[in-house]
């Protein structure tokens, strides 16, 4: 009896608008309409009016009650007990609504492979490592992520998908261009090249490695170029030096390298630094790198690292290799058997009467894969007829390649359709479904086995949705979590354009940037491989290192290029992700910390609570000059005093002290650079207030809830392809939910989502 | 495009290169690029876009409305071409207001609103360039061309709801359809000029090419007719597209029957410095105009909220927060000195374009540029009292507004100087009259 009597009250409670609850209401009238009303509408919101408050998007009020915010510190707020029956019942409302009558968004019909896509989408078809920033151009961001808006087709990109399909066709079946081609590769400006390099043979020291696809089997040559000086002096070069030239690792030739005489110039220094040599065809690697000489040039062990890369302060010690290039075929042997060739040529025909079934066998299944979806006879009919069009003008093998090109310009390949099935709710088809799975994961097209689950239709079958996922996280090719999901969401991607200011950070160097995100691309990897709780990425007992991030961390005991994990002791300034490198680099000025963008990084994407938009017109500040001889929280203070700009910043500002223990290149320090000792006291917008990293990871935790919302949110958005609306909200709560009891596992979340209304269906027009 | 075989020492043609960076790849001829001799003088139109304003009491001339006696502190590096210089003072985007940076550069050549949005709903206006482009652009291959410098596109960087294709996107063919632009220097020049070949391998690609697009077109048409309406207004976007590129296709498949192409060094890499890296794109634009591959291009010289420091001007600090200077006058030096350093980037063009010879004049007479940012005061966000230039032609005005006056005149007014005669552009409510003379053609 009594059940029942809870079940009718929960009933009536879940019918009630959430406004109306007793608990809602109470706190609503109490705490939050004295600035949200009719007449002052804070925010634009006025929960006083009844007619404005049924449309609210409840999730924004949520958002801000679960995070505390709101009301703002400092002013009288609900007792916990009070905010937390408020926020459940608010919830339990909206996730009824849903229930009920779900909805799961609509994404575009018609939606190109963004740039990485289509690089791992040849990768998987073709076996094929294509520098795809040569070929196409980047994709624009939206919701943070760069495969939101991707609806158009310029008349420049449709250009570039012609000419990109010419190119990849040529290279996959090994047909050369008609004069020999080539790639110059640079190294970066700002490499040190004085110590060994991870993947090169011990005993040398800096160098490059090209990794370049040779299209057919034939003579290609090599040629190298020293880094030079302002004044066109081969930088480090006293005395003599060698340079080694190696093939996939293996020494191909040394070639001595020695300074002119003094008052000559350096023009053929490096002119002999060439060499042709026959090649198979396929993907290899080309490298030239130096010798070490005999002697300890730097002794590291005792000495702070230093760069050396810049001509005026710190100069290369020895010379360093300036870019290597690849030329030819110059003689054609044949077309060889690289891994592309094998793959697409399935069949070889004996004569010319089965050339065409032999072609329609190589065609059906690349447009298998090409396309997502079995092919039908119309889909190759273009196809085929683009062979014979080949073949007529050259070999079997130009037929092939005319196809191939039809197929890669298809819009079938280039386009995930998603065409509506009624103008109501309703489930993506399990072909739908694979090309979600793959797009998110893998950011790449399904392979043969996920095809086939989606085939027979067994993918919309639970347990059959589970093992393919499982089997796919399994999968290298789910790096791209990492490098792709991990990198936009994380910011990895702008440390590639991240240039401190060299004279105040005179040791970061190329070597240091590529270490920060190689410490957090394994971190986050191992979170995934280890299928971790996500809380690990704030909480952390271990990290990864090489000897240069090491001393940049004032890590002992870690010698040599390579990446290894190391546990780190309880007082470390190390771990979690906001103590690396990565992340305090690309929140921070190139001369200096910035705990404004470092707090908003936090807040956005992390906790889920971006503070407001900059007002428009930010009124200009009153002329002021102000002291050097202030620290930053003083000048931030100074800043703050302006109403318009309080507001935010009283809630971002907090949160970046807690960090300003680390430069902005992610050095721990005590004092800033004027000499004062650094306060690292913080806060959050609920009002918390802690001291230093550690204080501040233990207050996010506090909020893990809040953290899993929007690790699960940037995670959709990610794998579903638009920016989440509030009527994702409950969709979003069940992915946490499931998470929760799984302990946050990384794989819970992957498992929530790809199980979650707006993966699984779509909404109609 | 038509090349005559006069030799042109390679060093004049990519200078801005240096010479570590052109390394000459094909090192048979250097063959001269010399523009079609039409039988109507060609005009050309050029936009070059800067990102948060200026400090624009060190831009704005001090000379009174009329003769542009002398040069400001931040234009000092246009003195050579003082003459062809044209400063217009007080300009205004209302369009663009509320300040944001992404309605800085969305509303510079639009004039537009960009409509506020993250999702694929964005929705701007018709940019002036490409109002020239279905003009100017009927008789070249590309009918415009744009360029930018920024490789990546950055996270976390652009305004808060608004998507990155209105801070990224200068040129917009609709106002649905922002154009890419394109940064690598190698990828650019193939755009330009091919990738080499004889004239026979050209005519069999372009040939291939058109009968793919075919395909491409029918199996687009197939698809739409099972869509809704709006999707398939989106299709039909996609196949004006494809006859776009089809009619690039037919202009360089006639081309490739009477021209040999040149053989000029391609651009290997991305220069690492800034500077090297503008001037090739630069080299580009004189390249694409000598050559009449296209009469219209658009670049943006750096992008809006860029963190970029300038430390070969002694700028150490990064160009957007140093905009928030709140009236610092250390800080809008610092700010007037990376406006310097760019417009001294745009200089180098200019310089180059006066050297080209075109008909009986320069390059620099026959082509109007306009130079400027969409955004007046970076401290505020606001869209009023643009720093905005325009060189080329006749100039060596100083056109002074006393009240604010919208952006679009000006537009609408290079338009007409370049032969594109509309009624009325965005917010126009007028022409500046007073814009030198007609292009000296």
């Amino acid at each position: 009896m009594m059940g029942t009597m809870r079940c009718v009250v929960v009933l009536c409670i879940l019918l009630m608008p959430a406004w109306s609850q007793p608990n809602v209401r109470a706190i609503l009238d109490k705490y939050c309409t004295g600035c949200h009303n009719a007449s002052g509408r804070a925010g634009g919101l006025a929960l006083d009016s009844a007619s404005e408050i049924g449309g609210l998007h409840w999730e924004r009020v949520l958002r801000r009650l679960r995070a505390r915010s709101m009301p703002p510190a400092g002013t009288p707020r609900p007792a916990e007990a009070a905010y937390q029956s408020a926020v459940a019942s608010i919830e339990a409302k909206l996730d009824a609504d849903f229930a009920a009558k779900p909805n799961p968004g609509r994404t575009g019909t018609f939606r190109r492979l963004n740039r990485t896509e289509y690089h791992n989408a040849i990768r998987d078809l073709l076996a094929l490592d294509v520098d795809i920033n040569a070929l196409l151009p980047s994709d624009d961001a939206s919701y943070g992520f760069d495969n939101v808006t991707v609806g158009d087709l310029s008349p420049a990109l449709l250009e570039r998908y012609l000419n990109a399909a010419r190119r990849i066709s040529r290279i996959a079946i090994g047909i050369p261009g008609k004069a020999p081609g080539g790639e110059t590769v640079l190294v970066p400006p700002d490499l040190t090249q004085e110590q060994h390099f991870d993947g090169m043979p011990l005993g040398t020291r800096g160098g490059l490695a090209v990794p370049y696809t040779f299209p057919v089997d034939g003579e290609y040559e090599f040629s190298v170029r020293l880094a030079r000086d302002r004044n066109e002096h081969v930088e480090g070069l006293r005395g003599k030096h060698e340079v080694l030239l190696l093939l996939d690792g293996e020494p191909l030739q040394t070639f001595p390298v020695a300074a002119p005489p003094i008052g000559k110039d350096h023009q053929h220094v490096d002119a002999h630094l060439k060499l042709k040599v026959h090649v198979k065809a396929g993907p290899h690697t080309v490298a030239a790198t130096f010798p070490r000489k005999a002697f300890p040039v730097i002794e590291t062990e005792r000495q702070p690292y230093e760069a050396h890369f810049n001509f005026y302060r710190h100069p290369r010690i020895q010379p360093a290799v300036y870019s290597v290039t690849v030329n030819g075929p110059f003689t054609v042997t044949g077309a060889g058997a690289s891994p592309s060739r094998k793959r697409v040529l399935v069949c070889t025909p004996t004569g010319a009467a089965d050339e065409e079934t032999c072609a329609k066998k190589i065609v059906a299944a690349l447009a298998r894969h090409a396309y997502r979806r079995p092919v039908t006879a119309k889909d190759l009919a273009a196809p085929l007829r683009f062979f014979r069009e080949g073949r007529a003008g050259g070999g079997f093998e130009t037929g092939v390649e005319m196809a191939l090109r039809s197929v890669l310009v298809s819009p079938d390949f280039l386009f995930r359709v998603e065409q509506d099935q009624g103008p109501g709710v309703y489930r993506v088809s399990a072909l739908e479904l694979a090309s979600r799975l793959s797009f998110f994961l893998w950011s790449s097209i399904p392979d043969d086995e996920l095809l086939r689950s989606a085939e027979t239709g067994a993918l919309h079958q639970p347990a059959m949705l589970q093992k393919q996922v499982r089997r796919m996280l399994a999968d290298s090719r789910a790096k791209s979590l990492v490098t792709n999901f991990a990198g936009q969401w994380l910011y990895l991607r702008n440390l590639q354009q991240t240039l401190p200011d060299m004279r105040l950070f005179t040791d970061f160097d190329d070597n240091l940037r590529q270490a920060f995100r190689t410490e957090t691309e394994l971190f986050f990897e191992s979170i995934l491989r280890e299928d971790r709780s996500v809380l690990d990425l704030l909480r952390s007992n271990y990290t990864y290192v090489n000897e240069r991030l090491a001393k940049h961390y004032g890590i002992p005991n870690v010698y040599g290029s390579r990446f290894r994990r190391v546990d780190l002791p309880a007082d470390s300034n190390r771990g979690g992700l906001l103590r690396q490198g990565s992340i305090l680099t690309v929140t921070s000025y190139a001369t200096r910390t910035s705990p404004v963008i470092r707090g908003k990084w936090i807040l956005d994407n992390l906790l889920g609570v971006p503070p407001p938009a900059a007002p428009p017109n930010v009124p200009a500040l009153k002329e002021r000059v102000i002291g050097n001889n202030l620290t930053m929280r003083e000048r931030l203070a100074e800043h703050r005093k302006n109403p318009a700009c309080s507001g935010c910043h009283n809630l971002m500002d907090p949160v970046g002290f807690a960090m300003e223990n680390y430069d902005a290149v992610g050095r721990y320090r005590t004092a800033e650079e004027s000499g004062q000792a650094i306060d690292n006291s913080g806060g959050l917008p609920d009002g918390s207030k802690f001291r230093g990293v550690e204080g501040l990871e233990n207050a996010l935790l506090k909020y893990s809830d809040l953290f899993a919302g929007t690790f699960a949110e940037k995670m959709m958005t990610y794998g579903i392809g638009r920016g989440m609306e509030h009527f994702d909200g409950p969709a979003v709560r069940k992915v946490v939910a499931s998470a929760k009891a799984q302990n946050y596992k990384f794989s819970s979340f992957i498992m929530g989502i790809v199980g979650s209304t707006p993966f699984q269906m779509r909404r109609g027009q | 495009m038509i090349i005559t075989r006069k030799t042109l020492d390679r060093r004049t043609l990519l200078r801005g290169a240096g010479s570590a960076i052109a390394l000459p790849l094909l090192d048979a001829m250097t063959p001269a690029l010399n523009a079609a001799k039409a039988a109507k003088p060609i005009k050309r139109l050029g936009y070059v876009y800067v990102p948060m304003g200026s400090t624009i009491a060190e831009w704005t001339p001090a000379c009174p409305h009329g003769k542009l006696t002398e040069l400001s502190p931040t234009l000092q590096s246009l003195e050579a071409m003082r003459d062809q210089v044209t400063v217009v003072t007080n300009m205004e985007l209302r369009n663009s207001y509320p300040g944001t940076h992404a309605t800085s550069n969305a509303g510079f050549l639009s004039a537009a609103t960009a409509k506020w949005t993250e999702s694929t709903d964005y929705y701007l206006g018709t940019t002036a360039d490409q109002v020239a482009a279905k003009t100017l652009g009927k008789d070249t291959r590309l009918p415009s061309l744009e360029l930018a410098m920024d490789m990546m596109s950055m996270v976390g960087q652009c305004d808060n709801g608004y998507a990155c294709v209105y801070q990224n996107n200068l040129s917009w063919s609709s106002p649905t359809s922002p154009l890419p632009a394109e940064a690598h220097p190698r990828v650019a020049f193939e755009r330009l000029f091919g990738e080499g070949g004889s004239a026979a391998d050209r005519r069999r690609e372009a040939k291939q090419d058109a009968s793919l697009l075919d395909a491409v077109r029918e199996r687009i048409a197939e698809l739409q007719s099972k869509l809704g309406p709006s999707d398939r207004t989106r299709v039909s976007m996609y196949l004006d597209s494809v006859r776009e590129v089809e009619r690039r296709i037919q202009k360089a498949e006639a081309e490739a029957a009477n021209t040999a192409l040149p053989d000029l060094d391609r651009p290997v890499g991305v220069p690492a410095a800034y500077a090297d890296h503008a001037k090739l794109m630069f080299d580009l634009q004189l390249l694409a105009l000598q050559g009449d591959v296209t009469r219209v291009i658009s670049f943006q010289l750096a992008r809006e909220t860029s963190n970029r420091t300038y430390p070969e001007v002694g700028v150490t600090e990064a160009h957007h927060p140093l905009t928030h200077h709140g009236n610092n006058p250390v800080k809008m030096l610092r700010v007037a000195k990376i406006n310097a350093f760019h417009v001294s980037l745009f200089a180098y063009l200019l310089k180059r374009l006066k050297e080209t010879p075109d008909g009986g004049g320069s390059l620099l007479d026959s082509t109007l540029y306009l130079y400027g940012s969409g955004m007046g005061n970076p401290d505020k966000h606001d869209h009023t009292n643009l720093p905005v230039l325009v060189a080329g032609g006749r100039g060596g005005r100083h056109v002074r507004f006393d009240k604010p006056v919208p952006m679009a005149n000006l537009h609408l007014t290079m338009l007409e100087r370049a032969g594109v005669n509309i009624d009325k552009f965005a917010d126009s409510n007028g022409r500046i009259v007073d814009l030198g003379e007609p292009l000296a053609l």
